[in-house]
């Protein structure tokens, strides 16, 4: 019996299986967005999806898009770091965008201490930013020039009325000792700075408004090792501080894994595996997450790691494989991965993944 | 209000007087040194003996300085270390701690008349064809296409720039960080890749030129009939890095640099090139020079490691010992201040102090001793000299002086 369940090849119509994927989707996204809010939680994301339009028509319909986050979930709770880790493309900085309302998401929820933001508008964002704020990768670009960093500091709190406008100076010297700068950096311009100093600056500026939730896109990728280093016990620091949450988006897992409680694992828009530090890093269960760990390099010359190889080149984000968007690199990949997209499911408390091979074990 | 004002002699700008002192000393040593790079002279002048037979570089006491309008820049400031025979030497330092300009100066690819090698000298050792009085190759004699090779050693920082076609390219190629800027997107990549077998092969035609060109591709794992007639923007960044190599490789060198060959990959691409780059170093019986930030790159390829900070060595030594024994506080702040994938790492980073030295006026003393979180005394001295721990461990640090009059 076994043996013809083996030579048996299951024929699989595709179009039939995207459509009856997508049917089973669609009712359980429903079904999941009706659910009351987590009270618990500051930020709550649903089944975010971004898509941005390639082709449009003459009447601006779009014909072709691309996906770039596609059913991205999680919940963090204050004081809590989740990182997002993937490889280029995969649509992490995107999430973090459509979280701030950066990018208008396409469809799903954002869920910000306890009200629905998906469908606010410009003018009720305002309320809501000084409570979420970001913290870009290149601290190089994002600081205006012609502005000293007093300038800097002080604008959001002034636009948003933290304190009364005598005591801004104050306010604004307070937290730059807060974020490791010198009082008299306060007449300075950004030039006069080395790369770590400034994005201390970006810092103390995100946190001028005394926000819940920060989210920092690869904060510590265009820094030194020794720099990045301070950057990040001065992340660790104010976060025990100021309870904040943060959202930190890097591709580089050791830094990640230093920061996050949680970590989300992203693929070509979709999320492979989501958990807890421990779950991931311990006991890994998507194939991805896996190779994606032995790929780093061991700073340890006599530690021989043996290295889940993977083949070829990321696919193109516009034109993702069809089935698993991993099958086409998976050294584990079957035939059903080809066709049918596996679920995502829980295995175990509060660790997900997306893959075949683990539903049939 | 009294916190703003600066203190006494602490301004950040120059004066005009100083500007215009800077300008015309820096114009009078960028035309000396400009002459003398553009100089006329017999190959005597600058052919030169190892003082190793074993390696196949030897870097000495190199200086190499940028005159810009602040001040002069020592970019590289007396830097020493040698490339043996098929070994992988890698080079790691912050950003703006010299490496990459080593690296140049060794390619002759300093931007002048701002940058220029100012002292020091680069022995490098060239198998190359012997030529006769008309500079033609000597055919092998009964042979149509072997040529007689000859070793030479050059000292490349005295070499005059017109000459230096002899060695860049041809015996020493280089794989750069950012493979979209290296490549001419006007080319395809067929006709970039056969560009370097007709320069440096002589009377190589089309179609050796083609032959060779796919041989390389499959060398690097990339099926020829795809990418030989493609421009770079159709191929991924994986794809345009193994181009590079296959084009550094073509013309058979002895030495390939290859300055962070995968510092703009993704890790799992990386992990491909890194295993690529250490299965050619076997094929072609070369040595690599490896330029990185990373110390895990560092620690999975190289066979010796030279650690470099504001423009010097401060340690250098075989993998094991830099990585299992390191000496120099510098190199210790830098292993412990990354964090590991392991996950008792604790909940604070180890992080050394403060920034890399304005790179204008340089102090007298130990460039890291205001970071150094061991420094005594004795580091407000001079600048440490190197001192030698083991046959091939040294270290740039006055904590082992003693060591070494005791020893």
């Amino acid at each position: 019996m076994a043996d013809t369940k083996e030579n048996v090849t299951p024929v699989y119509d595709d179009a039939a299986l995207a459509a009856e994927y997508l049917a089973k989707r669609q009712a359980r996204i429903e079904e999941d967005l009706k659910q009351p809010f987590d009270p618990d939680c500051i930020l709550e994301v649903r089944h975010l999806r971004k898509c941005f339009p390639m082709k449009k028509t003459f009447t601006g319909k779009v014909t072709r898009e691309l996906v770039a986050v596609d059913d991205v979930s999680f919940k963090l709770k204050s004081g809590e770091t989740l990182g997002i880790v993937g490889e280029s493309g995969c649509g992490k900085t995107t999430t973090g965008r459509a979280i701030l309302k950066l990018h208008e998401p396409s469809g799903g929820q954002i869920i910000f201490n306890g009200q629905d933001i998906t469908h606010f508008d410009s003018k009720q964002m305002r309320q809501i930013r000084k409570e979420m704020q970001i913290i870009f990768q290149d601290p190089y670009s994002s600081l205006p020039p012609r502005d000293t960093v007093g300038g800097i500091l002080s604008e959001p709190v002034e636009v948003h009325g933290i304190v009364p406008k005598d005591q801004v100076k104050d306010y604004v010297l307070e937290l730059m000792e807060k974020c490791g700068l010198r009082d008299y950096y306060f007449e300075r311009y950004p030039h006069e700075f080395s790369g770590g100093q400034r994005q201390r600056i970006c810092i103390a500026r995100a946190l001028s408004v005394n926000p819940k939730l920060v989210i920092c896109d690869e904060p510590v990728s265009a820094l030194d090792v020794s720099i990045q280093a301070q950057i990040i016990n001065l992340l660790k620091k104010l976060q025990r501080d100021m309870n904040l949450a943060y959202v930190f988006i890097s591709h580089d897992l050791s830094v990640v894994k230093f920061i996050s409680d949680k970590i989300l694992v992203m693929y070509l828009g979709a999320v492979m595996e989501f958990g807890t530090k421990e779950d991931i890093f311990r006991s890994p269960l998507h194939p991805y997450t896996k190779a994606l760990f032995s790929a780093v390099p061991n700073p340890d010359p006599t530690a021989k790691t043996e290295r889940i190889k993977l083949e070829g080149d990321i696919p193109s984000p516009a034109n993702p494989p069809k089935g698993c968007r991993f099958h086409t690199r998976c050294p584990y990949a079957k035939e059903i991965c080809k066709h049918v997209t596996p679920e995502y499911r829980q295995y175990g408390e509060g660790h997900f993944a997306a893959c075949h091979l683990l539903e049939q074990e | 209000m009294s916190i703003f004002k600066k203190e006494k002699g602490t301004r950040n700008y120059l004066t005009n007087k100083e500007i215009k002192a800077i300008a015309k000393s820096n114009a009078q040593e960028m035309k000396r040194l400009e002459a003398y790079k553009n100089r006329k002279c017999e190959e005597s002048e600058f052919l030169t003996e190892m003082k190793n037979p074993e390696n196949i570089l030897e870097i000495e006491d190199l200086h190499t300085s940028f005159f810009t309008e602040q001040g002069v820049v020592k970019a590289v400031n007396g830097v020493s270390y040698d490339v043996p025979k098929n070994a992988v030497v890698g080079v790691v330092g912050e950003s703006g701690c010299g490496k990459s300009v080593t690296s140049m100066s060794v390619m002759r690819l300093i931007q002048g008349p701002t940058g220029q090698i100012v002292d020091g000298s680069i022995r490098f050792k060239s198998h190359e064809y012997k030529r006769n009085e008309k500079g033609e190759p000597i055919l092998k004699a009964g042979s149509t296409t072997e040529y007689e090779m000859v070793d030479k050693v050059y000292d490349i920082a005295k070499m005059p720039i017109h000459e230096i076609h002899r060695i860049r390219g041809k015996q020493i190629a280089m794989i750069f960080q950012e493979p979209m800027t290296s490549l001419n997107p006007v080319f395809t990549i067929g006709e970039q890749l056969d560009e370097v077998t007709f320069f440096h092969i002589p009377g190589a035609t089309k179609e050796m030129a083609k032959a060779k060109s796919e041989e390389m591709l499959r060398l690097v794992g990339i099926i020829p009939e795809n990418v030989y007639g493609a421009f770079p923007h159709e191929l991924s960044g994986g794809m345009r890095q193994r181009v590079m190599i296959a084009m550094a490789l073509a013309a058979e060198p002895r030495l390939i640099i290859a300055d962070e060959p995968t510092t703009a990959l993704d890790v799992t691409i990386q992990a491909q090139i890194l295993d690529l780059l250490q299965d050619i170093k076997n094929k072609i019986d070369g040595s690599i020079l490896l330029i990185t930030h990373d110390l895990g790159v560092i620690a999975e390829m190289a066979d010796y490691v030279v650690v470099m900070y504001a423009g010097k060595v401060i340690e250098k030594g075989t993998v094991y010992e830099i990585f299992q024994d390191p000496k120099h506080p510098y190199t210790i702040g830098l292993q412990k201040s990354k964090p590991t994938m392991n996950l008792d790492d604790g909940t604070e980073l180890y992080n050394i102090p403060g920034n890399v030295p304005n790179p204008i006026n340089m102090p007298g003393y130990c460039y890291f001793k205001e970071r150094c979180a061991m420094c005594t005394r004795k580091c407000s001295g001079d600048y440490p000299g190197m001192v030698q721990v083991s046959p091939t461990h040294f270290v740039a640090c006055h904590l082992y002086d003693e060591e070494k009059n005791n020893g």
